[in-house]
């Protein structure tokens, strides 16, 4: 699976947070939270569509 | 509930013993009872598709009456209030579309009509998860539309789903997202609920956590349609080849999620149409075999064995199955003859199934335990196998036939 090539979007993810993270002003708190808050609510999407396809 | 408890042990130890293909106290018992729960508690199927409570109870009523070690939570998994929620398209349910009194069906469109199209193979490649989002739900979906600009139209309104066209179709469009994401959240916090349950009230082991498909099986089922795959072998195989790659990260990322954490349990594995003669033994080889055995390969180095679903007939792969590392996966028989599966596959895999359905719909109590009998006898001597029938049991499931079986496997199965 290493071979593969390169995907827009990685598994688990729908916006990566990097990419989020140029939409915001800086973090002058925990930018740390911020990541991983996001990245844990953004991983509901992710789940939300290929739960879609392969479930329902 | 201390005595539930110790039953609960007694049961996931043999189950467990069983799966890493070896020699428990008794042969476990492990039916995946679909609509049968529905006939057996006196639900039609419309309910118990319709109503995951009513199919939650009916699937603890099964557990609490026979003597059985597993069950999955809930067999009828598709409930079809979440697809209507969403607005998908593909399911014929029962009450609505088909009769009650009927299990639900999944509608694959005509190949001029599929879900994706052939000259769309670059855009999933590149990203499947966008892909998903901005062509495929829009396809698939009555409610989830497309806008100008939209991937899905592409600049044919021919290949879109519904166009977004005023007020009412962006309502139905978000409504859509936000009844379907807070109905699948209900679900699936649900199970923890419904397989808590399990253990407290019969000491029931869930028997399997999470999903895989095989990619090449995701194209056929959801994507190009079983036809228009076909056309594609021939017409573009790199193409698909590239595809079944792109998703395989992706199919690998959705079964670990779900696996359970204490790693008892396996992977439930769906094997549909990637077997001869659906496809060729060529094309087996070059791509559903190539595109699968790495993910097995890497879900297993996590620690998680797959429940290998081999529904229909599996046996002309069976010595490809056999190149997988030993204890894996657990491979279930359906049609196929199980004892060459036990033969090539037995001394690495646990075996599981076998027992024909149309005996437990049209069969007698005695044929069951005739067919127990010579299955037991020949695969379950040396331990590594799990008493349930080839396929999901559905309301046409006699419940005197699946008394024998369970009676029979009691009293015969204790090593």
């Amino acid at each position: 699976m290493d071979k593969q090539k390169k995907q827009k979007r990685k598994p688990g993810v729908c916006i990566p947070w990097e990419e989020k993270q140029k939409e915001l002003p800086k973090i002058s708190g925990d930018k740390e939270l911020v990541r991983k808050v996001w990245e844990d609510i953004d991983s509901l999407g992710y789940v939300y569509i290929w739960q879609c396809l392969l479930s329902f | 509930m201390a005595d539930m408890e110790k039953l609960y042990a007694q049961r996931m130890k043999r189950y467990v013993t069983a799966m890493r293909n070896e020699k428990p106290d008794m042969i476990p018992i492990r039916p995946f009872v679909a609509e049968f729960t529905a006939k057996y508690a006196g639900y039609t199927c419309q309910e118990v598709t319709h109503d995951f409570e009513k199919a939650f109870i009916a699937a603890r009523k099964c557990a609490a009456d026979f003597d059985w070690d597993a069950v999955v939570a809930n067999m009828v998994y598709v409930w079809t209030g979440l697809t209507q929620a969403i607005g998908l398209k593909y399911y014929a349910v029962p009450g609505i579309d088909i009769s009650p009194d009927v299990g639900f069906q999944y509608l694959e469109p005509p190949e001029d009509r599929a879900f994706m199209k052939p000259d769309e193979y670059d855009q999933l490649i590149e990203d499947p998860t966008g892909f998903l989002f901005n062509v495929w739900l829009p396809r698939v979906s009555a409610d989830v539309c497309t806008g100008a600009g939209s991937p899905s139209l592409h600049g044919l309104e021919a290949r879109a789903g519904s166009p977004c066209y005023g007020e009412a179709k962006w309502y139905r469009n978000n409504l859509s997202f936000l009844k379907g994401g807070m109905a699948m959240l209900s679900y699936f916090n649900s199970f923890g609920r419904q397989i808590e349950l399990l253990r407290k009230e019969s000491g029931t082991v869930s028997a399997i956590a999470g999903i895989l498909k095989a990619p090449f099986d995701i194209l056929a089922d959801k994507l190009r349609g079983y036809l228009g795959l076909l056309t594609d072998l021939f017409e573009r195989p790199n193409k698909v080849l590239a595809a079944c790659e792109a998703l395989m990260p992706h199919l690998t990322h959705v079964a670990l999620s779900g696996a359970d954490p204490d790693k008892n349990i396996p992977i439930g594995f769906w094997m549909h149409r990637g077997c001869v003669p659906f496809v060729s033994m060529e094309h087996f080889n070059k791509l559903y075999w190539p595109t699968l055995k790495p993910i097995i390969e890497e879900i297993w180095s996590h620690g998680h064995q797959v429940l290998f679903y081999a529904e229909g007939n599996w046996n002309a792969h069976l010595k490809a199955f056999a190149e997988l590392p030993e204890k894996s996966i657990v491979y279930h028989i359906d049609n196929a003859d199980i004892f060459e599966a036990h033969k090539v596959l037995g001394d690495k895999f646990c075996i599981s199934g076998g027992i024909p359905n149309f005996l437990l719909s049209f069969g007698t109590p005695q044929e069951v335990r005739d067919y127990c009998k010579k299955v037991i006898d020949g695969v379950a001597g040396d331990g590594g196998y799990i008493m349930d029938a080839g396929a999901i049991m559905q309301n046409d499931t006699k419940v005197e036939n699946i008394k024998a079986m369970t009676e029979f496997t009691r009293e015969y199965g204790v090593y």
